[in-house]
């Protein structure tokens, strides 16, 4: 499988997170087209249900992070799901090598 | 055979060798024997009873695909509790719509506690604080210590679990279904496996259990047996089909469902490097049902992992749906999928004859054991073979009713037949399915209520207020059924309007409109004109009699009298009377 990357201890800028969702998106949305952080993930990108569900496990996978529900809902744009992950990276490098992916 | 499920469970608890295996997304297992799942469930189901839930009281459950979920559904089982499975949190969409569904299934089912996992319980707030549970919402690990003790006596009659059937969130059905009932079906299902002493059939699962196809489907099916059941979560599948497939290869699994999407998923996105070593040759059924079965995609299932070991007979189309605890037909095991084609012109009027080039249709077979099929027309009576109508069944596993809901109930039944609201037709003693007149849209397994697409448009500017129909069918060549909605132009208002409100403009909105409020993609929009869709004659919108005209080219709209209607229509005719002269005139003048 092999898509996540392997042990992320360092954070990552928030312009190589938005790169890699532009490349979750090329890669297993099918999505062609530019992405920038203002851009709504349902009426922008266009994502149903069943997209907006694998841009999650897509975006866990690749960063080794896990959302929570309660951070979902206030994801509604690029933006807020780059910011959201670097959060969690941050998390993470603090907690150096604890590994909080279940 | 075993009578209820607890009984079923404490018997696996003795088998050596069979158990639930849960996957991770990294393709970790768990493994649980059913002995260690017996003891967990016996210990939640005493720890239950301590929080004060009472015999046949329900307990709704919101977990993802874990063995949490499985400690809290065989829980309830010992406590005597009835378990209400439900939707975990949708991952990224809106929040809102789940908190609103939540709170109203909740009440509906009368639900007495929540269980729900950790990282779900803490937004499950708004809807526990608008339905009020008894004993709110906790977690496995916040129910009350207790000793333990014996399981509380269950016996057929009581009920086993509630699910929802289709549309959850205009007017959810809770499906009430006995231990009986549940027990029947598992039973049903058992006897169709191939019994042969070579094969341990063994099983991997990636639906979601708050539906009867994973629940009773696979885990009540696996516990009975007792066999073993591999489990991925839901969202593994859908962002990695691959997973299903290796994990099939892995276990060497011989039984697996998946609606008909599933097939299409995997055909489209699992590349060669994600399948190496994968061998699909120990699958030998993989049942296909939950939605109407496309011929193309099983074609081209085949044609793609057939050189993985997939065997083509392993393709098996059913047909059944919630109030009958699952399946009622399927396919024979050791054939391929059948498909015939009959005449249009004549399924249009009802009845079935073979064309070549006529509609591809799959069959879902005969009915399982125990079971038995009815063609009705309108006004209830049995129809022969080859004769499309309603189609009716009658088993040993059909619900006991939508609970509190006496109405519904009586409604669903006919002289003891259920009304599936499915219509189809029996042809040399096999089900085909050609629609259905109920109002639910079928979108990739997963039922959805029309009025959900039909609301979200109705704010959208240019739209006649009130005045939407959402459909669904599956067109003749497609790989699913699309979503189609019909929106009526608004009557323009001033000279501005007609400009202000152009076509393209409302497509795009309701197209937005739909994918914020239901998160679903919209494969055919038509705006038509103020009138144009079929109402009854108490005003209420006809869905069916929309998409039958739509398909028939005659979804056309009203004939208005108006003054500058009745102007133009003498204008035509003066006109007309003044060519006739002028040409009479001519062919005159030509004598001349």
């Amino acid at each position: 499988m092999g898509a996540g990357v392997d042990a992320v201890k360092v954070v990552l800028s928030e312009q190589e997170i938005l790169a890699g969702v532009a490349e979750v998106a090329r890669q297993h949305l099918d999505y062609t087209g530019a992405i920038e952080p203002g851009m709504r993930l349902i009426e922008d990108l266009r994502l149903d249900s069943l997209r907006l569900l694998t841009l999650a496990v897509e975006v866990e996978n690749r960063f080794r992070v896990r959302l929570d529900p309660e951070e979902e809902a206030a994801i509604e744009t690029v933006g807020d799901l780059v910011r959201t992950v670097a959060g969690k990276l941050a998390l993470k490098s603090e907690r150096s090598e604890e590994d909080l992916d279940p | 055979m075993k009578q209820t499920l607890p009984e079923a469970l404490l018997a696996a608890a003795r088998s050596p060798t069979a158990g639930l295996r849960f996957l991770d997304r990294h393709e970790q297992a768990t493994w649980l024997p059913y002995r260690e799942v017996a003891a967990r469930a016996l210990a939640v189901g005493a720890r239950l009873v301590a929080a004060g839930v009472a015999p046949g009281e329900r307990v709704a459950l919101v977990f993802s695909t874990s063995p949490e979920f499985i400690d809290a559904f065989f829980g309830c089982q010992f406590a005597g509790a009835v378990p209400v499975p439900l939707y975990p949190p949708v991952r990224l969409g809106r929040l809102e719509e789940y908190h609103a569904q939540t709170a109203r299934l909740l009440a509906v089912s009368g639900a007495v506690l929540v269980l729900a996992e950790s990282r779900v319980r803490r937004i499950l707030g708004q809807a526990v604080a608008a339905a009020a549970p008894r004993l709110g919402c906790l977690t496995l690990g916040e129910l009350p210590a207790s000793e333990g003790g014996e399981p509380l006596a269950v016996v057929a009659s009581d009920l086993a679990l509630v699910q929802f059937s289709s549309g959850t969130t205009v007017d959810p059905k809770p499906v009430a279904l006995s231990q009986r009932a549940v027990m029947a079906q598992v039973a049903a299902l058992d006897s169709f496996w191939p019994q042969s002493s070579g094969i341990e059939q063994s099983g991997v699962t990636w639906l979601p259990l708050y539906h009867d196809m994973g629940l009773i489907g696979c885990v009540c099916a696996a516990v009975t047996h007792p066999g073993t059941l591999t489990l991925i979560g839901p969202e593994l599948f859908v962002a990695r089909p691959a997973l299903w497939l290796r994990a099939l290869s892995k276990y060497r699994a011989t039984i697996s469902v998946a609606p008909n999407f599933a097939y299409g998923l995997c055909t489209a996105k699992v590349r060669d490097e994600e399948l190496a070593g994968v061998d699909l040759s120990a699958w030998r059924v993989a049942l296909n049902g939950a939605e109407a079965v496309a011929p193309s995609v099983l074609r081209a299932f085949c044609e793609r992992f057939g050189s993985w070991g997939f065997r083509r007979e392993a393709l098996t189309p059913v047909y059944g749906l919630s109030e009958a605890a699952l399946a009622v037909t399927f396919s024979r095991l050791s054939e391929p999928f059948t498909a015939r084609s009959f005449e249009r012109s004549r399924l249009g009027e009802g009845i079935a004859r073979e064309e070549a080039a006529g509609r591809e249709l799959v069959s879902v077979g005969r009915p399982l054991p125990g079971f038995a099929l009815r063609i009705a027309n309108a006004q209830g009576n049995p129809l022969p073979e080859g004769r499309v109508g309603d189609v009716l069944v009658q088993g040993p596993s059909l619900m006991d009713g939508y609970l509190g809901q006496p109405e519904a109930t009586a409604a669903a039944f006919h002289d003891g037949w259920l009304d599936t609201g499915d219509r189809g037709f029996v042809f040399e003693g096999e089900l085909f399915l050609t629609g259905r007149r109920k109002d639910v849209l079928i979108l990739r397994g997963r039922n959805h209520a029309p009025e959900e697409v039909e609301h979200a448009v109705q704010d959208v500017a240019g739209v006649r207020a009130g005045c939407a129909v959402a459909v669904s069918y599956l067109p003749e060549g497609a790989s699913g059924e699309h979503l189609v909605l019909f929106v009526e132009r608004a009557r323009p208002i001033g000279p501005a309007g007609e400009a202000r409100f152009d076509e393209a403009g409302i497509t795009e909105a309701c197209e937005r409109a739909v994918l914020r409020a239901a998160n679903l993609v919209v494969d055919e929009l038509h705006v038509v004109a103020p009138g144009t869709l079929p109402r009854t004659s108490s005003g209420k919108l006809r869905r069916g009699e929309t998409l039958r005209r739509h398909l028939a080219g005659e979804l056309l709209p009203p004939v208005p009298v108006t003054a500058m209607r009745l102007a133009g229509a003498m204008l035509r005719s003066r006109l007309a009377l003044r060519r006739a002269r002028r040409t009479a005139r001519k062919s005159g003048g030509s004598h001349e």
